[in-house]
């Protein structure tokens, strides 16, 4: 199950890479935040506890429902462009991405033999920590940044799982806390950049430095 | 022992911090500048004199059951007592001296509240700091201390040399607190403790030996300003106020010193290579520290290398001790170890009398230039005194406190020529003559500190002089107790003696110390007082019977003398300062006239810091230069930065592939 929850979650990494509408990227946080829950969920089918179901409750709030909304809220206020507007070709990008993933598979593959860890989900969380690097790299709009950084916190998350150990209950409610704070400041900047610059591309905002 | 235990003396240093403490509260709960301020010092003073009755109390009396205060984190033993019967001594008169100088800017309408609770908080700290037994207890102490110092050294924060000066004296901070953990770390991995009373590595058994004895000889070395980590000194106590740049040179500088009487502890008995290290640099200190100060204009800064010139008159103290312990000679430990444990109480005394009395002069004069002093004796005849005092204790001229613990040390170079015979002797000699040539070059700058400071006729308009009881008072104890330490050291030095006999050395006791025939002195300086002052009443009635006569100083027979013509502190030094000129970077400008008609003669001297202008500045030049190299990397685009952080990724996981 976790496996093909994971494969799920690096196909949607692979539509990340050609698709080139803002509003694919929201759905498709939405998407990955769903599976991330199920994942977590999971555990508890065998045995509950109502203390352990509080990750999977927050996660369902803040990645599902609460940060897509608010960046379909910022898209819509700001009246950003539908388009990503990407700096290297589609078919490069996703060429890259799928050499990317070929590579982490492989080389946890090789891990695996001296550490005991699920190489499908620990190689889709590191995919995604690497895709999303890329997505920040190669865009220029801020809004896809957020995204980019979205994909490679969810990646952060199913690397957690797939580790023999589990991370404490503590560090996991921060990493989220973390993204919330962030996405909340980027769409403060960005309703704060709307009054000062024209577009909202990265380059612009060089002219921000002190 | 996990339960607490108190004492009566140890409750009563408790409450006397908890009662420093409290003046931050006072003086931020009323509203009152003025009020808030005297309240506040008040408070301050009652705490600190109880802290030390109760010091002396402990001294006096110890515990039955060994000498926790607090769990174990804070402990006294007698070293750590030693060191805050000083603090205590030392705050005594600045805190009074306080009542002085913060009125003065509290009249010229400038806040002092948030000087105040630095300079309190950095008292307690520090007298926490050597009650601590807990290494991390220690650290926090050590960081609150340095922050504390750096905070009220800012007081004059709108003038640029104190934004460089404690810019800079806190980015050495830093750096030192980065090799003290280091080195605790490195004690704590060797022992599995953190607690100071369990570290016994002796050196022989202990690889990490070495390393530990370089780190703390860096680190203290820093804090105590041995030579070639003194750079931060002549920065930092120019600029600091009067009470904080006292404190600063008279018990800040301790602490490195106790740092290193702690590591002797932790890693005795050490071996003799050790000795030789800080006797090289204590005495390369002591020459180079008076030798500096002889060519400064700034009589701070000038103060300043005095400080290194004592560190390192303690150090070689402290250089005998090892030496001792590595041949296992408790007389040799006693006499070094004793000479520098007292020297530290003496340093910490005159110096502090001595930044008072030039933080008194700058404050009426409103500059530190030497040369645009003279004739203040005309002024306040007490301010000369108790300076002249403080000088005549910092030489090592006999009848005072300076003259004691030097002439311990003196004995303990030929107990260690005597004791260990071979090629000791040689150079046990050439220490007695290295330390001789201090205490003569140290007279000669004082020479020239009070003949141009209080002498003569003032080279510059002086406007007023006001100096107040309270000035009077912290100079007068001060002074006092440089005197009874000169008059009378027998309980100092049994004191001293006591100290090492119980936290030092092991084993036999040695009353080599006390057996010095210390009445001896007293009695032959008493007679040498008693002779003075016989002849100071003959002349009072001499001049009775046939009258005074009075001219100008220097006059020299000439009709009409201007200041211009006196002897000036530059031409007083040059002699001596120009054989070491490439050491001291010591310049100077001569304008004569050479032609038939006269054209204005000048000469003008100037000596820079050799480690600050010859090495760190072109090191940080280098630094700067090579960074420049990498601005490219300082892209504004975020999409570089994460491509950065992407290559670094890469890296790292190949260089985990193949390591693994």
């Amino acid at each position: 199950m976790e496996n093909v929850l994971s494969i799920l979650f690096c196909l949607s990494l692979f539509y990340l890479s050609v698709t080139s509408r803002v509003k694919a990227y929201v759905t498709v946080l939405r998407v990955q935040g769903i599976i991330l829950t199920i994942l977590l969920v999971i555990p508890f089918l065998s045995h509950f506890s109502v203390y352990g179901i509080i990750i999977p409750a927050t996660m369902l709030i803040v990645k599902v429902i609460y940060i897509p909304r608010y960046i379909n809220k910022v898209i819509l206020d700001l009246d950003i462009k539908r388009r990503i507007e990407p700096t290297i070709q589609q078919m490069v990008f996703l060429a890259l991405v799928i050499a990317t993933i070929v590579i982490i598979f492989f080389a946890s593959q090789l891990l695996s033999k001296s550490t005991p860890l699920n190489v499908i989900p620990f190689a889709s969380g590191f995919s995604a920590i690497a895709i999303g690097i890329y997505i920040i790299m190669f865009r220029k709009k801020l809004i896809v940044h957020v995204c980019g950084f979205l994909v490679l916190e969810n990646g952060i998350f199913l690397f957690g799982t797939s580790v023999a150990f589990e991370l404490p209950m503590l560090i996991e409610l921060g990493t989220l806390l973390d993204v919330f704070v962030v996405v909340f400041l980027m769409g403060i900047a960005l309703n704060r950049i709307s009054s000062t610059f024209e577009g909202f591309e990265v380059a612009h905002l060089g002219r921000l430095k002190d | 022992m996990n339960s607490i235990f108190l004492s009566g003396s140890s409750l009563l240093l408790l409450i006397s911090l908890a009662v420093q403490l409290l003046s931050v509260a006072v003086i931020w709960l009323i509203k009152n500048e003025r009020k808030a301020f005297l309240a506040a010092n008040t408070v301050l003073l009652g705490g600190m004199i109880t802290g030390l009755a109760s010091a002396l109390l402990t001294a006096l009396y110890p515990a039955p059951s060994g000498n926790i205060i607090l769990y174990e984190w804070l402990r006294l033993d007698p070293l750590g007592l030693y060191f805050l019967s000083i603090i205590q001594l030392v705050a005594i008169p600045t805190i009074i001296y306080n009542y002085s100088y913060l009125r003065h800017h509290i009249d010229k309408k400038k806040s002092v509240k948030s000087f105040v609770t630095f300079f309190t908080t950095l008292l307690v700290s520090t007298q926490l700091l050597v009650t601590a037994n807990h290494a991390i207890f220690f650290l926090v102490c050590w960081e609150i201390m340095s922050m504390a110092a750096y905070l009220g050294m800012i007081f004059e924060k709108e003038k640029k040399e104190v934004q460089q000066g404690s810019f800079y004296y806190v980015t050495v901070a830093h750096a030192l607190i980065f090799i003290l953990y280091i080195f605790f770390f490195i004690l704590h991995e060797q022992t599995g403790s953190w607690l100071f009373s369990s570290y016994h590595l002796p050196f022989a058994t202990e690889t990490m030996g070495p390393v530990l004895f370089i780190l703390a000889l860096i680190a203290f070395g820093i804090k105590a300003g041995f030579m070639p980590f003194h750079f931060w000194l002549p920065r930092a106590h120019p600029i600091a106020p009067t009470p904080l740049s006292a404190f600063l040179s008279g018990v800040i500088l301790k602490t490195g010193i106790y740092g290193l009487f702690r590591t002797f502890q932790f890693l005795c008995p050490v071996p003799e290579w050790c000795g030789w290290v800080v006797l090289a640099v204590s005495l390369f200190s002591a020459i180079f520290g008076v030798w500096y100060a002889l060519a400064q204009h700034d009589i701070k800064r000038l103060l300043a290398y005095h400080s290194v010139e004592n560190i390192g008159i303690i150090g070689i103290g402290i250089g005998l001790g090892f030496i001792g312990s590595a041949n296992n000679l408790p007389v040799i430990m006693y006499i070094g170890f004793g000479g520098a444990l007292l020297h530290t109480l003496n340093h910490a005394i005159f110096k502090t009398l001595l930044f008072i009395g030039s933080g008194i002069v700058y404050q009426n004069l409103g500059t530190r230039n030497i040369e645009l002093m003279g004739g203040i004796v005309h002024r306040s005849r007490y301010l000369a005194i108790a300076f002249l005092i403080g000088s005549v204790a910092i030489s090592g001229v006999p009848p005072l406190n300076g003259f004691i613990s030097e002439f311990i040390i003196f004995t303990g170079f030929f107990a260690t020529a005597n004791e260990l015979k071979n090629f000791y002797p040689i150079v046990m000699l050439m220490l007695v003559v290295g330390l001789a040539f201090v205490g003569g070059l140290a007279a000669a700058c004082f020479t020239k500190v009070n003949a141009v400071m209080f002498l003569g006729s003032p080279r510059r308009e002086i406007q007023k002089f006001n100096t107040n009881v309270f000035d009077y008072i912290s100079l007068g104890i001060l002074a006092l107790l440089c005197i009874v330490i000169g008059f009378y050291p027998a309980p100092f030095v049994g004191m001293v003696n006591s100290v090492i006999g119980s936290s030092l050395v092991n084993g036999t006791a040695s009353a080599i110390l006390v057996d010095m025939n210390w009445m001896y002195i007293s009695a032959i300086f008493t007679t040498i007082a008693l002779a003075v002052f016989a002849l100071y009443v003959l002349k009072i009635r001499h001049e009775k019977k046939y009258g005074k006569r009075v001219s100008d100083a220097w006059g020299c027979g000439y009709e009409h003398i201007t200041p211009r013509m006196q002897y000036t502190a530059s031409s007083f030094a040059d002699e001596l300062n120009t054989i070491p000129q490439s050491v001291l970077v010591y310049h100077k400008k001569v304008t004569v006239s050479d032609t038939a008609y006269p054209v204005e003669s000048k000469f003008e001297s100037h000596s820079d810091d050799f480690v600050d202008t010859k090495v760190l500045l072109p090191l940080f030049g280098l630094l700067k230069w090579l960074i420049a190299k990498f601005e490219f990397l300082g892209q504004t685009d975020i999409r570089y930065s994460v491509a950065f952080i992407l290559i670094t990724i890469i890296v790292y996981s190949l260089i985990a592939f193949l390591w693994v």
